[in-house]
């Protein structure tokens, strides 16, 4: 019984998945009314907070390029709060609160390191925009970014809204053609069918907008959030959105707001990552089958299968891939499996090379290299994301953290 | 599983609520105690997972033992084969005495009509010598007949007169009735005589023609002879086939006696005909090397560890098998052994290992 219900729920995440990336290309050719109605005429106040943690000068050029915001300079401001970082971004902070002075820039600094979701909370503190963008200190935004995001808050009920995340480095290596077809596969298809059932389950934060008074009401959820009495930093933006769902609010993420970022070179560093990402999916669905009565009665059916089944799809994964090893131990090794992702690989270079030639790929055949990532993840990612609930730190930068803590040291 | 974070707010929660503070730390407790198995077990799992694709694509004296059994689909297929193979070379057997017979038979057939035809060729050509002795004598003969019968003739035309004569003479009373009827009936026996001797002329000649020329008579003595030799080649045919099929069936015989032989050295005969548990195993061609009637089997723990003597190699066998790899599950091609086992359990073991242990224990 068990392994048939296994097999079934493995099935049925694999058949979602497709129907999801069918759908979202369906509706992206035959529905263009499935987008959200904007209005670029209401130019609310906004607060662009910057969280920031160890990023050295990369919080300048992210500075830099808000400065160069097409939206009116008098209705936003730039709030960057330091979570004591230990290399020197907070001068950096502060070289652009003195270059850019066509915008509003404010410093701060927390009194101790507490992890970016109290970081962005501190950081609240000192707004009293009408909307709040929260920010990633390593993107660069488009001038259009801002507008983009506002524009949407124009219908009713839209409660957060993502902007599309891009990235600047395609052709670094080999992980970053994966992560940028896997980019764009997400944004451009996977999550077209929830936006049009305004009900997307994680707007990245790279690049979040949020009504204030809704992120004051989630505010206190988000600062007591804990594992069992420690304190959780990862994975805000994943626990905003679905709290936002929750209080009935629709969220929708905007491709036309566009933001670059770097994306990891190194193995460890989207290992890292990965391992962060893959945690919270996994602590948010321990939160949606704690209250999947109340989940079931508030939202949209699109957002519980999606909230329930990627992560269990990545449990699954786990599980079929023991299974799989210990049965048939070069099953693993049979070509289809490349072929299809040759085959996806070659599918959306050139639909990247078409629609967003910044990002366009020089080798598209590395995508092929998925697989092996494909299968590392699911073996080693997730268990290791079950067993490290406990873990509260930034993730990639904790390690730049204790070099630069060392080097203080030493020195 | 370890944090540096703090937070004001969930220190006053705690603080409030200090029975949760307990019950925290009892479930983190549990909780890093299980991360901590799990995630060892995990990095163990790895590491294995690793060493056994290692230790089996770069060991080279691995074997699979195999449980063969009676009902076993390959030992009655082969079973049935035996049986059909040797229900031939019986079929055969018979065929091959029905032949021989007949071959005797028609041989012997063979033999008189030889014997036959050179009685006729003998009769021909002693026929033919004295014709041609005998042929020019009864030419000659035959000339004389011819001139003599001219002779007779001439003679006989005057004799005609004579009777004239007589008839004149009896009519005219100059000699008596029966002297004249005496004289004319030594005419008439001329007469006769003489037509004889033309009877005889002719058949002369017909006997002269006979010697001298050939004839429907002989035609017909050659045409049976013809016959005769026609029907001895077609004999010698008949014969030739009959031989060829027999060396053909005889031969066949000899192949399915050394097929059979060869398929009693095969496991799936022992196994189908042993009165006893007989034990193989199957060795992949990789493997080969390691292979020797009489080299110790190992058996181990964990398929590669805490390895004892478990018997030896006893035979074996030509024939090619494949199986799935153990391990690996791919097809791979190799040949099998029978092993004299000491410990029979072993035989159920995944993998059991020739000549030596795998590892230095």
């Amino acid at each position: 019984m068990a392994p048939i219900l296994v097999w079934l729920i493995l099935f049925l995440c694999l058949v979602i998945s497709i129907v999801k990336y069918l759908m979202g290309l369906l509706m992206r050719l035959a529905f263009p009314s499935a987008k959200i109605r904007k209005d670029y005429t209401w130019q609310p106040t906004v607060s662009v907070l910057l969280p920031c943690y160890n990023e050295g000068q990369t919080v300048y050029n992210s500075i830099e390029s808000i400065s160069r915001s097409n939206y009116p300079a008098g209705s936003f401001e730039v709030i960057a709060q330091d979570d004591c970082s230990v290399d020197d971004s907070y001068e950096w902070m502060l070289k652009a609160q003195r270059d850019f002075t066509n915008i509003s820039i404010r410093v701060g600094r927390n009194d101790q390191n507490c992890g970016k979701a109290r970081t962005v909370c501190n950081a609240l503190q000192h707004s009293r925009a009408e909307i709040i963008i929260s920010i990633d200190s390593d993107c660069i935004f488009h001038p259009d970014a801002m507008r983009e995001l506002t524009a949407c808050f124009a219908e009713p009920g839209i409660g957060a809204v993502g902007g599309r995340v891009g990235v600047s480095n395609p052709n670094d290596n080999i992980l970053t053609i994966i992560q940028t077809i896997v980019y764009y596969a997400a944004f451009e298809l996977y999550k077209i069918p929830e936006n049009s059932t305004r009900s997307i389950c994680c707007i990245s934060g790279c690049l979040f907008a949020i009504r204030r008074e809704l992120l004051l009401e989630i505010e206190p959820i988000l600062r007591a959030r804990h594992w069992f009495g420690i304190p959780v930093n990862q994975g805000e933006d994943r626990f905003l959105t679905h709290q936002v769902l929750m209080r009935g609010f629709g969220t929708y993420i905007n491709n036309d707001a566009l933001c670059w970022t770097a994306v990891p070179t190194k193995l460890s560093v989207l290992f890292n990552q990965q391992l962060r990402w893959r945690s919270s999916i996994l602590r948010d669905l321990f939160y949606t089958l704690r209250s999947l009565p109340k989940h079931v009665f508030k939202l949209h059916p699109n957002a519980i299968y999606t909230m329930i089944l990627t992560p269990l799809g990545a449990i699954v994964a786990l599980l079929v891939m023991v299974t799989m090893l210990s049965s048939n131990p070069l099953a693993w090794a049979s070509p289809l499996p490349l072929v299809a992702y040759l085959g996806l690989g070659a599918i959306f270079s050139w639909a990247i090379g078409k629609f967003s030639i910044r990002e366009t790929i020089r080798h598209p055949l590395a995508f092929g290299a998925y697989i092996a990532w494909s299968f590392s993840s699911s073996l080693f990612i997730t268990p290791l994301a079950l067993c490290t609930f406990d873990s509260g730190d930034w993730g990639t930068r904790a390690k730049v953290s204790e070099e630069a803590h060392l080097d203080h040291q030493s020195k | 599983m370890t944090t540096k974070a703090s937070d004001s707010t969930l220190r006053s929660e705690r603080a409030r609520k200090p029975i949760y503070g307990i019950l925290y730390k009892i479930t983190l407790a549990f909780y890093r105690v299980f991360a901590i198995v799990t995630l060892y077990a995990v990095l163990a799992g790895i590491f294995c997972y690793a060493f056994i694709m290692g230790f089996y694509a770069l060991n080279r004296s691995w074997a699979a033992p195999i449980i063969l059994s009676a009902s076993d689909d390959k030992s009655l297929d082969f079973v049935q084969k035996l049986v059909l193979s040797r229900q031939s070379i019986e079929d055969l057997k018979v065929d091959v005495v029905r032949q021989q017979t007949t071959l005797d038979e028609m041989a012997k057939y063979r033999s008189s009509l030889l014997a036959l035809d050179a009685q006729l060729q003998a009769a021909i050509v002693r026929e033919r010598a004295h014709d041609r002795l005998t042929g020019p004598q009864l030419t000659a003969l035959d000339e004389q007949k011819q001139a003599d019968n001219r002779k007779t003739r001439e003679v006989l035309a005057q004799s005609h007169q004579l009777a004239t004569q007589i008839k004149n003479d009896l009519a005219s009373g100059l000699i008596a009735k029966g002297d004249a009827a005496a004289q004319l009936a030594a005419l008439n026996h001329a007469d006769t005589d003489y037509t004889d001797s033309r009877i005889a002329g002719v058949m002369l000649s017909d006997s002269v023609l006979d010697k001298t020329t050939v004839g429907t008579k002989s035609l017909e003595v050659l045409e049976k002879q013809a016959e005769l030799r026609s029907d001895i080649a077609q004999l010698d045919v008949t014969l030739n086939v009959a031989q060829k099929q027999l060396e053909e069936d005889n031969r066949q015989i000899d192949r399915l006696r050394s097929a059979i032989g060869i398929a009693k050295q095969s496991p799936y005969y022992l196994n189908a005909n042993g009165s006893n548990r007989i034990y193989f195993a199957f060795v992949p061609y990789d493997n080969q090397a390691s292979v020797t009637v009489g080299a110790p089997i190992y058996d181990c723990y964990l398929n590669m560890v805490l390895c004892r003597k478990v018997g030896s190699v006893k035979q074996v066998f030509v024939g090619e098998q494949v199986i799935n790899h153990p391990i690996f599950k791919t097809q791979v091609r190799g040949l099998t052994i029978q092993m004299n086992l000491s410990r029979p359990e072993s035989a159920k073991s995944q993998t059991v290992f020739l000549g030596g242990k795998p590892l230095l224990f």
